[in-house]
């Protein structure tokens, strides 16, 4: 058995697929797998595309409900599962209030902008069944960029698995799902990127099977007059996560993992409290950089 | 919000993930029969000694049962987990504490048919590790009586193991153990079930440490144990106390006795917690030597090696006189009809001296563990 790494872009992210296998064809053809199923989420997910399910949903926010295929159920009824156990924290619906933060001009918009947009915030107004969706007021849009990238990353893996692999992970901008150990049994060795120093990391977790997925505040963000503002955006204020540079979290699937984390960022104080309960394995880089290991 | 939702909340979020289509492994996500019990699991385990961390597990688990044709049913259970850390050192006056890294595979399936009265069951099991593998065969009987409260159990099965240590002491080593077990399970009152079972094994061939430079143990073990059970049902309480008491005994002259106390209390809204105790003692086995070691040789050689370079040695700890405890808590919550999760914490501490009813074997570190296991368990 060998490694084999194929290195692709996908999903405004630098991503991998590491696997070991006997021959480089067949190491092509599960990386193949993978990569193709990465895409194809991409595609059909996107908020940027206009052929997109989502899209579809955004535009018709205020009008007449949109069919949705069984995939775009699940992910839904999925969405209402983590507002609901994060007490309406992780909203889907959220994203609108991008219009008010711009990260590139790096301006901190005024209170009055932020107040206009937040009654477009509210999963609990989104009217659902097994089979339509419709968002209530004109202007209200959903994404599902808050584990869109996680769910691709099982979905790769699961695609890889289905093709024969049995020893790899997929790696989508730092969001990891190993398939199995290495083929000598040995963990992955999976390295937690420092939130201040590029290249750097804080710590390294060793996984047999099972996903790592980080959130941290140094993704896209921009500073002014000392304060750091992050894109994790508080859906009931508008306002940025301030409490962790970042949190790490191990679980079985990257999709659990990844909504982890980032309900940790948005939990801010009560984050600890509620990843203890959850009794996952998880990492924390304090505000002031202090590294905490949680049952790690 | 309320507590008791913001408690379950990660695992809920677990649990709704692996609803997602394509997620999990592919012979999992392909839907099967009508009630298909789906569970997962993490386990987390670490155990130490005194300035040492030694040795961390991390194992996920899956198992699944699928019914088939109304009176037949087929389990099967897969475990992989990862081990790394400082191999033993169960003599800890010996402190070159190597490091181990191992992985182990197992799984197990058994298929049950279901009569009016009765029930059989076979399974086949296997386990591999890159020095040591292991397969096995079982089958159960039981029978119940005609009204319901009396329950026969009977069981045997075999299992064949080979050794195969990177360091080659041996090659292809063999150990072949037959067991046998008989049990009756009473029902007493309607809050009241009793149980005995009688369990013996005779196993045949290397049972030695092939790690450990001094390590020569007898060629055959007979095991033999009898469990007795009592469970109670607190109807003012709505709780249920589980209790058991285990004697053992080997042809190795080992003895020991094990106590359990489970507590399960429901808590309303489909939640429950289960505090647990749990209390062991056992003498050595006969040729456990205690780490005082010969003048000329010393360790880990045992006093007298030179004389008998051939005689019968262990420095296996799990083979001194100790006592040990155990206390867990376990969490679980009904997330639904079909749903439930659980989460578990668990710390057991061996030590010499809580040995009851003979001293302790001396100069051994405390051994202390911590077990942390997160379980998903949901009907299809």
């Amino acid at each position: 058995m060998q490694h084999f790494g194929f290195e692709f872009a996908a999903m405004a992210s630098r991503c991998e697929v590491r696997v070991a296998a006997p021959a480089q064809d067949l190491a092509e053809r599960w990386a193949r797998a993978a990569i193709d199923e990465v895409r194809r989420v991409e595609v059909k997910f996107s908020r940027y595309r206009d052929d997109s399910i989502v899209t579809r949903i955004n535009r018709a926010a205020g009008a007449s409900p949109v069919e949705c295929d069984d995939e775009t159920a699940s992910l839904l009824a999925y969405a209402g599962t983590l507002y609901q156990q994060s007490d309406g924290l992780f909203d889907i619906t959220s994203g609108v209030l991008r219009r008010a933060w711009d990260f590139r001009a790096a301006v901190v918009p005024t209170p009055e902008a932020l107040a206009a947009l937040l009654p477009l915030v509210g999963w609990s107004r989104v009217e659902r069944d097994a089979r339509r969706v419709r968002l209530p007021a004109a202007g209200m849009e959903i994404d599902f960029g808050g584990f869109g990238k996680e769910y691709a990353a099982d979905r790769a893996a699961g695609a890889m698995q289905a093709a024969g692999a049995v020893s790899g992970f997929v790696d989508l901008g730092g969001d990891i799902r190993a398939l199995g150990p290495q083929p000598d049994g040995a963990p992955w060795t999976i390295a937690i990127q420092h939130p201040r120093r590029a290249g750097a990391t804080v710590a390294s977790i060793p996984i047999a099977g099972g996903a790592v997925c980080t959130s941290g505040d140094y993704e896209r963000y921009f500073e002014r007059d000392g304060r750091r503002y992050c894109h994790i955006l508080n859906p009931r204020t508008g306002m940025p996560v301030q409490r962790w540079q970042s949190i790490t979290v191990v679980a079985p699937l990257a999709v659990a993992a990844g909504s982890l984390t980032t309900i940790g960022m948005l939990l801010e104080s009560d984050a600890p409290a509620f990843l203890a309960r959850a009794g996952l394995p998880w990492l924390s880089v304090d505000r002031d950089g202090t590294v905490g290991a949680h049952q790690l | 919000m309320s507590e008791p939702s913001r408690g379950a909340a990660g695992a809920a979020i677990v649990a709704a993930a692996l609803t997602l289509p394509g997620v999990a492994p592919p012979a999992l996500a392909e839907s099967a029969p009508e009630r298909t019990v789906l569970s997962l699991g993490y386990l987390n385990y670490q155990d130490s000694q005194p300035g040492l961390k030694r040795i961390t597990v991390n194992a996920p688990s899956l198992g699944l049962v699928v019914p088939f044709a109304g009176h037949w049913a087929i389990e099967a259970n897969a475990v992989g987990d990862s081990v790394s850390g400082a191999s033993p050192r169960w003599h800890s006056s010996i402190s070159s504490a190597s490091r181990m890294q191992d992985f182990r595979k197992a799984g197990d399936v058994r298929v049950t048919r279901y009569f009016e009265r009765s029930s059989i069951a076979l399974g086949t099991a296997f386990s591999s590790e890159h020095d040591y593998r292991s397969q096995a065969i079982s089958a159960l009987v039981k029978f119940t009586s005609d009204d319901n409260n009396t329950t026969w159990t009977y069981g045997a099965g075999r299992a064949w193991d080979v050794i195969n240590p990177v360091n080659q002491v041996v090659v292809d080593a063999r150990k072949n153990t037959t067991d046998l077990m008989a049990g009756v399970t009473q029902v007493l009152t309607p809050n009241d079930i009793a149980q005995v079972n009688l369990t013996w094994a005779r196993g045949r061939g290397y049972f030695s440490d092939p790690y450990k430079v001094v390590d020569n143990r007898p060629d055959s073990r007979d095991q033999a144990a009898v469990l007795l059970r009592w469970n109670h049902f607190l109807e003012s309480m709505q709780a249920t106390l589980r209790t058991s008491y285990r004697y053992y005994g080997d042809s190795w002259s080992v003895r020991g006795h094990t106590f359990t106390a489970e507590w399960i209390q429901p808590l309303g809204h489909g939640w429950s917690v289960a505090p647990l105790a749990r209390y062991h003692t056992q003498n050595a086995a006969g040729f456990y030597y205690d780490p005082y070691y010969d003048p000329v040789l010393g360790p880990p050689y045992p006093p007298g090696f030179l004389a008998n370079p051939n005689g019968l040695y262990s420095p296996d700890a799990r083979l001194s006189a100790f006592g040990a405890g155990t206390l867990s808590l376990k969490v679980a919550n009904a997330i639904d009809r079909d749903t439930i999760v659980d989460a578990s914490l668990s710390f057991y501490e061996q030590r010499s001296s809580w040995r009851i009813g003979g001293n302790g074997s001396p100069g051994i570190a405390p051994l202390s563990a911590r077990f942390l296991q997160v379980g998903l368990t949901k009907a299809f």
